[in-house]
């Protein structure tokens, strides 16, 4: 490198500043590559480089100097970076890129470049000043890790359809097992309907109209299981306005009339057989306690969620508590003391007056 | 429609379940309706005779031979244009959003009570529309079939 040479150079730009300019040595002996062109001349061409850039880009001083910067790129070069370094110095601002350049013996660096105009006293722009580093390290990383990144989403993708794949078919299987236990309970409900219809003691008919009714109760809750997205939850509210309505209709008692108040309330799916039962139990014996001898009236239905608490109320206005047998008894008493046990829920019945109120309140979750 | 049915209904069953055509039929009867055949698969529809008319057919999905009620649906249109087809299925969510022309499912499991009122609303949407009773919740109608309702009430 022809060293000595540097101080005319500093010189043949240097209008403004002095030989031994202090500044102008240190941007001649900094390690970091620099430039200098003059947009002044044909061309902006490149007025002065210090021995860093010589060293960076591999060209000796004189196959430098009055060349534009475009020489050190090559066929890699993205054509889209060198427009914007164009658009900068067209409207006289800064810029910093990354690019692909080449050296003389043809090798290539990444090059961040920073690039931004000297003005005069006056503003106006008499030089362009350059500053390089090779950041070939850098982004090599980078390369790599967005390779690497590239793999990994890859990856994932490829599990995630494995996985939505395996449930599909879960999902598949729960609805064939769900077809067939609803099946299975028609030809149960098909069974004791057949059945019935062969018995002359009313007794024994009764009996078997109340196992009916319970199956019918269980029917409703598989009726209504899966409907949702969500295969674990179940919603209570729309469930009991059902259980009432279907009892009310399976009486043929058109002058018992339905009023419900319904909020939605999910609930997790393996407790609605029991909570169906219950329900169950609670308004048939309204039916026929409350509303025996003919007695017309209406039942209310109101659900709502207090706090991590279901609370379904079944109110009548019938018979009241004054009656006998307004609570059930036997089979139907223990059912709903038992089931309730099991999905913690409180059973109270109450007055209100003429009839009678039953509250069922249990938390929601586990 | 070609002046409507008049109750007691034609009534055809396709069940391939021997029980439940049975508990079907029952209750059918007991409605006071007429069944006047039944079928366990595609092929036993096909065999039926022409001259049968039903004025309603209740269609399972699932059927014997590995046949399909949504086929049986199309053949009935075909065959008997004026009847009227509600399937009965454990599995709604098979049937096509156009119901595949067919008027209308009671989700099986059906209690008695269910079937009775859609059998009710069903023959009063057949032989006097609209059906005067709210839609029971044992019976979805098809919105093809429900669109027919609202428009021929007053």
């Amino acid at each position: 490198m022809k060293q000595r040479d540097d101080w005319h150079l500093t010189e043949a730009l240097g209008y403004e500043h002095g030989r031994a300019d202090p500044f102008a040595a240190a941007v001649r002996a900094t390690r970091m590559p620099m430039v200098i062109t003059d947009p002044a001349q044909t061309d902006n061409p490149i007025v002065f480089c210090n021995e860093a850039f010589q060293t960076l880009s591999g060209y000796d001083r004189s196959e430098i100097i009055g060349r534009n910067c475009r020489f050190l790129q090559g066929p890699d070069t993205d054509r889209e970076q060198v427009a914007k370094v164009r658009r900068a110095i067209d409207a006289q601002t800064d810029i910093a890129v990354d690019l692909l350049n080449y050296r003389k013996d043809g090798s290539t660096f990444w090059n961040a470049l920073y690039l931004s105009p000297v003005r005069n006293d006056a503003g106006k722009v008499v030089f362009f000043f350059a500053s390089q580093l090779d950041v070939t390290d850098r982004v090599k990383a980078q390369t790599i890790i967005s390779k690497q990144k590239l793999l990994v989403e890859q990856e994932v993708e490829a599990r995630t359809s494995d996985l939505e794949a395996a449930l599909d078919a879960k999902t598949l299987l729960l609805h064939e097992v769900d077809h067939r236990v609803k099946n299975n309970l028609t030809m149960i409900g098909s069974l004791l309907r057949l059945q019935a219809r062969s018995i002359s003691d009313p007794a024994v008919s009764s009996k078997l109209e109340t196992m009916l009714e319970r199956v019918d109760a269980l029917a409703t809750v598989h009726r209504r299981l899966y409907q949702s997205d969500d295969v674990t939850r179940f919603d209570v509210g729309a469930f009991t306005e059902n259980l009432i309505s279907d009892v009310v209709g399976a009486s043929r008692r058109n002058d018992i009339k339905l009023v419900s108040n319904i909020s939605q309330i999910e609930v997790p799916s393996s407790r609605a057989a029991s909570l169906g039962l219950i329900l169950n139990e609670i308004a048939t014996n309204a039916i026929k306690h409350a509303f025996a001898d003919g007695r017309a009236g209406t039942i209310s239905v109101r659900t709502a969620l207090e706090g991590n608490n279901a609370l379904i109320e079944i109110t009548d206005d019938g018979h009241g508590l004054a009656s006998n047998d307004v609570q059930p008894d036997g089979i139907g008493k223990m059912l709903i003391s038992r089931l309730a046990k099991q999905v913690r829920a409180d059973v109270v019945w109450s007055d209100a007056a003429p009839g009678v109120r039953v509250s069922l309140s249990f938390p929601v979750d586990d | 429609m070609s002046g409507r049915a008049k109750p007691p209904l034609n009534v055809l069953i396709v069940e391939d379940e021997a029980l439940l055509a049975m508990d079907i039929e029952a209750m059918i009867e007991d409605a006071g309706h007429r069944v006047v055949g039944e079928a366990a698969s595609l092929y036993e529809v096909e065999d039926l005779a022409g001259d049968l008319h039903p004025d309603l057919a209740f269609v399972d999905i699932q059927l014997a031979k590995g046949t399909s009620g949504l086929d049986v649906c199309a053949l009935i249109r075909k065959r008997w244009a004026d009847a009227i087809v509600v399937f009965v299925t454990a599995n709604p969510l098979k049937i096509p959003a156009d119901f595949a022309g067919g008027h209308g499912v009671i989700p099986k499991p059906f209690s008695r009570n269910g079937l009775m009122s859609a059998m009710r609303y069903i023959e009063e949407g057949v032989c006097d529309p609209p059906p005067v009773s709210p839609q029971p919740a044992s019976f979805i109608a098809a919105p093809a079939f429900a669109a027919e309702w609202s428009e021929t009430s007053p």
